[in-house]
This record gives C-alpha cells, structure tokens and sequence, in this order.
C-alpha cells in the first residue's frame, strides 16, 4: 500500500474552505445583530465574535480529540490528540488521504465554532456574559464533540450505522436548534420584545453568511474535484429556492414579499442542504429548498404559540431546517453523485431513511438532555440571567459597558 | 424530479404575478402590468 501524499489543490480548497467557514460566524454575528434591538446589538455580535475566540482554543486542547480522535465505544474519541500531540502536517487517511492533518482539523474547528454561535441567537438580549461563556465551554464539550464523534469519528455508531451526514445537518444544525429551544425555555421570556433594528445588516450577515457556506459544504468532500463542485452548486441552488419559497409563503400569509424573509429563507435552505450537499443532485435540491422555505415559515408561525422566547428563531430555521435537510437526505440520496454515499428512498433505499430518522432522534434527544443540565447547572451556579435593570438597560451598556451607537 | 423542480418554480413565479401587495394602509393594490 503505497502511503498517503498531499495533493496541493485538495490542500489549497480545505484551507481556504477553512477560512470561508470562519467568516461565517462573524457573519452570523451581523445576521443576529440586525435582529435584536440597537441596545443589545453590540453583545449579539460579541458573542459570535467570542465564540470564534472560546471554540479555537478548545478545540486544539481537547475538543478535537473528543470529536475525532481514536474511538471509545463508538460514543467519543479518546484522549490521545490531547494539545493536538500526534496531529501532524502529514495525512491522516481516515480523515484526508490527500491533505495535511492539522487541515483537516482546522476546516473542523470552524463547524465546532459556528455551532455554538448559533445557539446565541435563542438567548440573545438576555444572557449573562459569565453564564454565555461557560454554557459556550460545556455545551461545545458535552454536546457538539460527542455528536460530531458520533456521525463524523472513525467508529463512531452513527457513522458505522451509515448515517449520511455531508456537512453537519445533525451534528451542527439539529444539535444546536434543539439546545437553542431547551436554552430559551430555561433563561425564560425577554421581559420587553424589540424589533430589528437594522434588517439591511441582517441582509449583510446572510450574505456573508450564504459566501462562507460555499466552504462549509462544497469544503467537506476535503478535495478539490467533481463532488465538491455539485456540493457547491446544490447549495447555491437550495438556498436561493428557499429563499424565494419562504418570501412567497409569508406573502400569502401577511401580504407583503418580506425582505428579512427572504434572507432568513436564504438561510434556511443553506442549512437543509447541509447533510444532502454530497449526495443529491440539482432537481432535487430545488425540492429540499422549498419544503424548507414551507417547512421553517410554519415552525416559526408556532412560536408566539408555544410561548417560548427563542429570540432569533434558531428552533424553527436550525433544528426543523436542518431535520427536513437530514431526513431529505435519506430521500434524494444517489450513488450517482457520491459513491462512497447510499441511494435514497426514491433511488431504491428505504433502509436509509430509516437511518436518517435514527440519526436525527438521537442527535435531539442527547442534545436536549445535556443541554437542559448544563443550562441548570450555570443558572445554579454562576446565574443565567441579567438582573431586571441590566436587561432594560441594555447588555451592551450593562455587560460590556460600551455602546454601539452614539447617535 | 425533473418534473416537480420545474413545476414548484414555475408555481412561485404564478404567485408573484397573482399575489396582490397589501399597502401600509392595509389596503389591497393589484399588482398591474408593468
């Protein structure tokens, strides 16, 4: 067996996948940060900005090693890649036959990044700095590296069933659109409700947003060649169909084409095109961006209903976006487009849809555990919430101490 | 697929021409022509 070489062109589209991930959280920083009122927007994006900061290092400590290092039991890695020892800049063949180690694991780090962030949005004009810091910490540990262990690690038991997941529609969107839903019914109500105060930088974030994606998903087939290029052009297509679909629905619905639908449509289809992005073809990403555009509009309608404040709608675009995404997968899935994949339901399969549904039961019964005992713990200990007055002053004056207006 | 994915557009693009704009006002405007 001859041994692994890196090819530079695979290299050269992992890292700069890598950096097209990174500035997706930024991003979502300014997606969230038009959403919440102008006294809070300044934190929304901090938190993004800090979870960058918070994930980077803990993954090179112990978050890798958890999500990909030598199998426990299917259930985590151990800890033999504790500080990165022994993840090197040769290839590692269960991950990348083609490209450095250490590019594999940073183009991980940025979806053990963004995954958190995500969860900021259900909490946001509310949260405690401390409490967001360590939720930040223990939800990454706790939740994402087991999962991402789970459907991505060597051994993982979801991975070893034949869970398909191309780019993190379980590991990434399912996991933190449930925790944001259990997060959001712990820290309670906000006590004022505020409008966006800036939906053309809301537009900015989704486009950031929408560019980063190209890296997310067309990134994760860790080459250069023929499925990275149909992973790049069904995400484009899957978001530009839900983006169209969600604005039409909320104009049958409200009688206006909302522009802040649309981006949050854009959004959602990018997130159920994840776990299908390297294994369906065009016309069925067109299917998949509009049953998410339906299918996100009406869980978004549910949650003045459900009486539960998940301010930035991360449930409704993250949790039901990415499981119509990981479910549609076992669907449409074909061999046609990625070998090492399985055909679908309609190509033949129903086994997999089974699968699927496995996958996505267990990723929302552990995240929804371990998060609602997380969110305890911190609310017993360092405490969860602003007191009544920093709320109504603002958690960018009461937290941070600045502004982000003077005028 | 083929099919259902040029017929789920072609159905947004009926809407846009058919759905009527509903004004500030709440009032109903029928899109016109261009």
């Amino acid at each position: 067996m001859t041994p692994p070489t890196i090819n530079t062109g695979d290299t050269s589209w992992l890292l700069m996948s890598t950096a097209l991930v990174m500035l997706m959280t930024p991003g979502l920083g300014f997606f969230y940060g038009g959403l919440v009122g102008r006294k809070n927007v300044l934190s929304t994006i901090l938190h993004s900005f800090l979870v960058l900061c918070l994930i980077s290092v803990q993954w090179v400590l112990w978050g890798y090693t958890l999500a990909f290092g030598p199998d426990v039991g299917g259930v985590i890695g151990n800890l033999d890649w504790l500080g990165l020892r022994g993840v090197t800049t040769q290839p590692n063949p269960d991950y990348g036959a083609t490209v450095p180690h250490q590019a594999f694991m940073a183009f991980q780090m940025m979806f053990a990044v963004i995954t958190p962030a995500l969860i900021t949005g259900a909490f946001a004009e509310r949260v405690r700095f401390k409490a967001f810091v360590l939720f930040t910490l223990l939800w990454a540990t706790f939740v994402y590296d087991p999962i991402a262990h789970w459907v991505w690690g060597t051994g993982g038991w979801l991975r070893t069933l034949g869970a398909l997941d191309f780019a993190g529609g379980t590991v990434v969107h399912v996991s933190s659109g449930v925790s944001a839903l259990v997060a959001a019914l712990l820290i309670g109500r906000r006590r004022t409700h505020s409008e966006p105060h800036d939906a053309t930088m809301t537009v900015l974030g989704a486009a950031l947003l929408w560019f980063g994606w190209f890296g997310f998903n067309a990134g994760s087939a860790i080459a250069a060649g023929e499925l990275s290029t149909s992973a790049f052009v069904v995400t484009n297509t899957a978001a530009a169909m839900a983006a169209l679909t969600f604005m039409t629905v909320s104009w049958i619905h409200r009688g206006q084409p909302s522009a802040l639908g649309a981006t949050i449509g854009a959004v959602a289809g990018l997130v159920a095109i994840t776990p299908a992005s390297g294994f369906v073809d065009v016309p069925a990403s067109i299917i998949i961006g509009l049953g998410v555009g339906i299918f996100v509009y009406l869980a978004m309608q549910l949650r003045p209903r459900l009486k539960i404040d998940d301010a930035l709608d991360v449930w409704a675009c993250h949790g039901i976006g990415g499981t119509w995404g990981a479910i549609a997968t076992g669907l449409f899935a074909t061999t046609a487009i990625n070998a090492a994949g399985q055909n679908g339901l309609f190509n033949g399969n129903p086994g997999q849809l089974a699968i699927q549904l496995i996958a996505v039961a267990a990723t929302w019964v552990y995240a929804i555990v371990v998060t609602a005992v997380i969110v305890k713990v911190i609310d017993l200990t360092v405490g969860l919430r602003v007191r009544e007055h920093e709320e109504a002053l603002g958690l960018d004056a009461s937290q941070h101490g600045e502004v982000a207006y003077q005028h | 697929m083929e099919f259902l994915a040029f017929a789920s557009f072609l159905a947004l693009v009926i809407a846009w021409i058919a759905l009527p704009v509903r004004t500030p006002a709440g009032e109903i405007e029928e899109q016109k022509a261009a």
